[in-house]
């Protein structure tokens, strides 16, 4: 995972609350540019985050065939 | 054994010995006859064809599937002789045979099992969106198996997937996935889903998901599970008591994940969308700026008007009231004392005369 500790998750809630941002009554001009650099920013760890996930396949060795 | 002599009892447990050496496990197919249930724990049966008929016995946890008076089956069991002289089949398992009795005894089960609520909407449970950790029940060897994995790493990344290797079709089907159920729900650390998969089969093939136990065992599962079996068009009654069913391995892999490029798509088509909402921000605020201007430069334009009517009204009044004005129109302005013989100035609107007061007279 690039970035910070934080998971694929939290950074998408955030990316959302950022885009909210834009649309609520707290807008203000002043902030915007900021604002979207760092959404911008959010955009493309996650990105990044899913471009390089692997998932982690495991065959349990517990055998099925019989009664344990 | 010419000379021997054996008591009944010998004889009889000879003879089993000999059955179970000549047939440990014999496979027959018949129709059925006479199904009864005794006791809640045992069933009797007769098997037959069109010329033979055998006696058949079991105990009622080995029935896993519906059976019925006139059914086509196939059972695998070992003959004995019993110590009352009879001659039966103690069968080990039985299963429907033909498409007829298949299809009866999943209409029996499935009737059955919908009337306890097993099928209901009700007890089904949502997927998380994105899980993070799941376990797979599944034949690893499987061509659905491999359909799956493959179309879910496709999709998505960062998932922990647990594999339990089970056989998915034949005899022994039904209790390898009972077990993986039981061993994955048992876990200290649940997984968020368990998927059950299998690829296209025949009738015969898929008979293992229909099997009773294994529907009830999914139907009681802690974790939400997802079942995807066979193609499209195939419909199992584990299919049904799943949480949520899939049509196919490859449709369970599209449901329990989201594809990434969708989700990269609609990242950047958010952030994409922000810097036009700043643009037409920064418009709207010059505009209304403009417009508010505008406005004040209307207002001062029309107090200046204003003032000036106002100027113009109040210069025509001071007009009125000029001196020169009153003069103009033929009145004169007389100052000095008006007594007799006195002499005053008169001014009019042109001249100043002085002049002698000869009269004064009240008016």
């Amino acid at each position: 995972m690039s970035g910070t500790n934080k998971n694929l998750q939290q950074k998408m809630d955030d990316l959302s609350e950022l885009i909210a941002w834009f649309d609520g009554d707290d807008f203000a001009l002043e902030e915007a540019i900021d604002r979207f650099k760092a959404a911008e920013k959010l955009a493309t760890e996650i990105e990044t985050d899913l471009s390089s996930f692997k998932n982690d396949i495991t065959v349990l060795k517990q055998r099925f065939d019989s009664e344990a | 054994m010419e000379n021997v002599l054996l008591s009944v009892s010998d004889f009889v447990a000879l003879t089993n010995q000999t059955l179970e050496y000549a047939y440990p496990n014999v496979g027959i197919e018949g129709e059925v006859s006479e199904f009864k249930v005794s006791q809640g724990k045992w069933v009797y049966f007769k098997l037959k064809d069109d010329e033979s008929v055998v006696d058949c016995f079991m105990t009622l946890w080995q029935l896993r599937v519906p059976i019925e008076d006139g059914m086509k089956v196939v059972i695998q069991g070992s003959p004995k002789l019993t110590k009352w002289g009879r001659f039966s089949v103690t069968v080990k398992a039985i299963k429907p045979s033909g498409e007829g009795a298949i299809k009866k005894s999943f209409e029996i089960l499935r009737a059955k099992l919908d009337a306890e609520g097993l099928f209901s909407p009700d007890r089904k449970r949502q997927l998380p969106r994105i899980p993070k950790r799941v376990a797979v029940i599944s034949s690893t060897e499987a061509a659905g198996y491999a359909d799956f994995i493959k179309i879910v790493n496709d999709r998505w990344g960062g998932l922990q997937i647990d594999v339990a290797h089970v056989q998915v079709q034949g005899d022994s089907a039904p209790d390898q996935m009972i077990r993986a159920f039981n061993y994955i729900n048992g876990q200290e650390e649940l997984p968020e889903v368990i998927i059950l998969i299998r690829g296209g089969g025949s009738a015969d093939d898929l008979a293992a998901f229909n099997d009773e136990q294994l529907v009830r065992t999914i139907a009681a599962s802690r974790v939400p599970t997802l079942v995807g079996v066979g193609h499209e068009v195939d419909e199992s009654l584990a299919d049904m008591a799943a949480d949520v069913r899939a049509a196919t391995p490859s449709n369970a892999a599209q449901i329990l994940v989201p594809d990434r490029q969708d989700i990269i798509r609609a990242v950047r088509a958010q952030t994409s969308s922000l810097l036009p909402l700043i643009s037409r921000t920064i418009e709207q605020t010059s505009r209304s700026l403009r417009e508010q201007l505008d406005g004040a430069v209307e207002r001062i334009e029309y107090r200046i008007a204003t003032y000036s009517d106002v100027l113009q009204a109040r210069r025509s009044v001071l007009q009125q009231l000029n001196p020169e004005t009153v003069l103009a129109r033929g009145y004169a302005l007389i100052r000095g004392q008006q007594k007799i013989g006195e002499t005053i100035e008169v001014e009019t609107s042109n001249v100043i005369l002085e002049a002698e007061v000869k009269n004064v007279r009240n008016k």
